[in-house]
């Protein structure tokens, strides 16, 4: 059994009858390879799902912990604290806090986002949207989950090894980072599992780019998939430029540590020191590119559920691309607001900002055509479109804050406070989060042929919506009053001690926020294992996934479809006179009006529309 | 195996995939350069006058041998002996490193000894790992070439091929930025 299913594939293999008019390998039959080693990119997607929500889980807890020593500084921590931090009974020690609030930004960015969003939703949804059977390249698929795997491990492993996990704050700067300002093997592991996340992000990226240029269903031309796609490509090119230059910095920083090379620790001018400077120029030129790597799957998805739930087509549709693009490549060459109180050249300095405002406008044009979009629709505030329009709101509050972290002038003042914190929590925590559930809740019943519950979904929403801006908002205004972010007590700063109440509040928004993210939990298990039955289309929209089963077989497509028009073909007349419903799959014909000439078949100018 | 229209699309997918693969690579080492750029302008001098000057002799000739290893894949020979014969140039070529390595540390030139000795070695390892990877990759092509399961046109071999130049290449920039410039 295991010898044929992992032999090459063949077009008279038994298991795939109806598949092989295009190369697909076999379905496996063998468990392990059903369900663990899987070049099945709807498992390796479920894999990855699972190992994303793992440590989404993981994250969060730590982000409980860290408001808890904000509202309650020396306070033991209840219920678990005997247990997490039993030698200082119960109290988060100064270390263990470094260790908290760098394991969650590290985790969430890269354990939790990345994962399900682009190794989850990427993988899932890449293949299904274009019409393809499976990625270019199963194998390398399945090698970056377990890539992944390994990556996530190692940074396990490192809680439990002496002097605890890594405390340089999840940027990693030196000289916090070198051997001397953290000498635990723990910053090391931290190293060797990002470098790890990167390899597995790559071979990722690979495979996207080479899936989406070479492998669209016959007519599938670029400006007819659906934006969902366009995000997770851009993700893809992205991630494949931009993601060596964070090993590059990883590799020096390792070879810092481990062989006592000098790149990021500065020397006397006769030793010839290196420079700390050099790994934040490193980091950030990743760094910054990684904010849009996260964020365009998360606007891809939302510029097609705005229109699927409007029942309109998506307004500005090649805008809405283009802005993307433009997005994607000015993405590269703004990271140096993240460094404007290093001592950076002012010339270079405002060129930086002025690029970083020039972002705005491709940003707006996306944000309008949001708006555009649900502009007079027939809303179907389903949960998914429920969170899309969350993000709407609070992707637009953290844009605009953003506007005073790229003006020099206002991020002096506001640099390193919690004001950055906010806005920064109110594009990754709020937005992209809320794209991820979003997503969750939409491709739920085709990932697992069953339906979430609504109520409970809404229910999630709000308490979800309300308690992040609380926290969020909050987080904004102590960093105005000037908190610095990754304080250990606050308090102790007599100038800060006023705001100890606000703490306090945003504690309990955010232990709110934290609780009502078991509503989800209950939900997602409940459904996977009891939910109705789904149907093949239950959302009743047009992209290519809605045309196969739910879930779909092994090799997606019984027949590759051939594309007809673009993804949003709603609320057509023609298709509401004829066929007496809104919606037209993209392999489905616009029924003809009498009189008409036949309409050409394999035109692939006319986009979307 | 496949249908020769599929067979054609498979190859040029991993031709593609290939190519975005060694675009990463490039910009894997592209950021090392850079970082060698940043420290060395900031350096009083360089080298430092207390320290070893890096020999160019022993790694001239090892640029030699990875260059006459990346030629032997192409060379006229039956495909085990081509890939037995570049593996083995391959092998001498981490030799050779090795020796300029020991050569280095028992002349005083430790990694901790400055920016000059950490570019050296940091980079120096770092393509010897790259090497290492493409050895090992040689080695599968080569093994299933001994057995006769792929023939001189497999994708196998190109990709591997195509990695070994790459280390290749990327070893010429080095033995010409590290050790002339």
């Amino acid at each position: 059994m295991t010898a044929t299913a992992s032999a090459p594939a063949s077009p008279d293999a038994p298991d795939a009858p109806d598949a092989p008019d295009d190369e697909i390998h076999p379905a496996p039959t063998g468990v392990w390879q059903r369900l663990v080693f899987s070049r099945d990119h709807k498992t390796i997607a479920k894999q990855f799902l699972f190992l994303g929500l793992t440590f989404l889980a993981v994250g969060g807890f730590m982000a409980m912990l860290i408001r808890w020593q904000l509202a309650s500084p020396g306070r033991p921590v209840p219920l678990v604290g005997k247990v997490l931090f039993g030698p200082s009974g119960g109290v988060i020690s100064p270390a263990a806090y470094a260790a908290l609030f760098t394991m969650h930004g590290t985790i969430m960015i890269f354990f939790a986002i990345t994962p399900i969003l682009i190794g989850a939703f990427g993988n899932f949804c890449i293949p299904l949207l274009i019409g393809a059977r499976d990625m270019a390249f199963p194998t390398l698929n399945m090698l970056s989950f377990w890539t992944m795997f390994a990556s996530t491990a190692t940074l396990t492993a490192s809680f439990f090894v002496p002097l605890g996990a890594a405390q340089a704050g999840w940027t990693g700067y030196p000289t916090l980072s070198t051997a001397i300002g953290t000498p635990g093997p723990g910053q090391t592991m931290w190293i060797i599992a990002i470098y790890l996340n990167g390899a597995s992000s790559i071979m990722g990226a690979v495979n996207y780019i080479t899936t989406i240029v070479r492998m669209r269903a016959p007519g599938m031309g670029y400006f007819r998939m659906p934006l969902t796609v366009w995000g997770f490509w851009l993700t893809a090119v992205l991630n494949a430029l931009f993601v060596p230059v964070l090993a590059a910095g990883m590799v020096l920083l390792f070879f810092d540590r481990v062989l006592g090379t000098t790149f990021f620790i500065a020397g006397s001018t006769i030793k010839g020191g290196g420079d700390p400077i050099l790994y934040q120029h490193l980091f950030w030129i990743f760094g910054h590119p990684e904010v849009y790597i996260l964020i365009l799957p998360a606007w891809g998805i939302v510029s097609d559920l705005l229109a699927f739930f409007a029942r309109k087509p998506a307004y500005g549709y090649r805008v809405t691309v283009w802005s993307m693009i433009a997005i994607t490549a000015l993405s590269a060459v703004v990271y140096g607001h993240h460094m404007f109180v290093t001592g950076m050249s002012p010339m270079l300095g405002e060129s930086f900002m002025l690029l970083t405002m020039i972002i705005s406008v491709p940003a707006v044009l996306l944000f309008l055509n949001w708006l555009g979009t649900i502009w007079r629709g027939a809303m179907r505030t389903r949960t998914p479109m429920l969170f899309c329009l969350g993000l709407v709101f609070t992707f637009g509050l953290g844009g605009l804050t953003g506007l005073f972290l790229a003006d020099i002038v206002s991020d002096i003042y506001l640099h390193d406070t919690y004001f950055v914190v906010g806005h920064f929590h109110l594009i990754m925590a709020a937005a992209v989060l809320l794209a991820t559930f979003a997503a969750i809740y939409y491709w739920f019943p085709k990932m697992f042929g069953r339906m979430m519950n609504e109520p409970l979904g809404k229910l999630h929403f709000w308490l979800t919506i309300v308690t992040l801006n609380l926290v969020f908002g909050g987080q904004l205004l102590i960093g105005y009053a000037g908190m610095q972010r990754r304080l250990y007590n606050p308090s102790v700063y007599e100038f800060l001690r006023p705001l100890l109440p606000l703490n306090r509040g945003i504690s309990h928004a955010a232990f709110l926020l934290g609780a009502a993210q078991l509503i989800f939990v209950v939900n997602f298990f409940w459904s996977l294992f009891r939910g109705p039955v789904a149907a093949a289309n239950p959302w009743q929209v047009g992209t290519l996934e809605w045309t196969t089963s739910s879930p779909p077989p092994h090799h997606n497509f019984d027949r590759i479809p051939t594309v007809l028009h673009g993804p949003h073909e709603l609320s057509h007349p023609r298709t509401v006179k004829r066929l007496h419903r809104d919606w037209l799959a993209q392999n489905e014909p616009l029924p003809a009006d009498e009189g008409d000439p036949p309409a050409p078949a394999t035109g692939q100018r006319d986009g979307s529309r | 195996m496949m249908g020769s229209a599929a067979a054609r699309r498979a190859d040029g997918n991993l031709r593609l995939g290939m190519a975005v693969f060694l675009g990463t690579w490039v910009m894997l080492f592209a950021a090392l350069f850079l970082a060698y750029a940043v420290v060395r302008i900031q350096a009083a001098a360089w080298p430092p006058p207390s320290l070893l000057r890096l020999p160019r002799a022993l790694p001239g000739l090892a640029t030699l041998i990875l260059v006459a290893s990346s030629l032997t894949l192409r060379a006229r020979l039956a495909l085990p002996r081509r890939l037995a014969m570049a593996m083995a140039l391959g092998a001498l070529f981490v030799v050779l490193q090795a020796s300029v390595w020991r050569t280095a540390l028992t002349a005083g030139l430790t990694p901790g000894s400055g920016t000059y000795a950490s570019v050296f070695f940091a980079l120096t390892i770092f393509h010897a790992l790259h090497v290492a990877c493409g050895l090992v990759l040689l080695m599968v092509v080569a093994v299933r070439a001994g057995t006769g399961r792929i023939g001189p046109n497999s994708s196998a071999l190109w990709l591997a091929t195509a990695f070994w130049d790459f280390v290749t290449v990327v070893w010429a920039v080095i033995y010409g930025a590290v050790f002339w410039l």
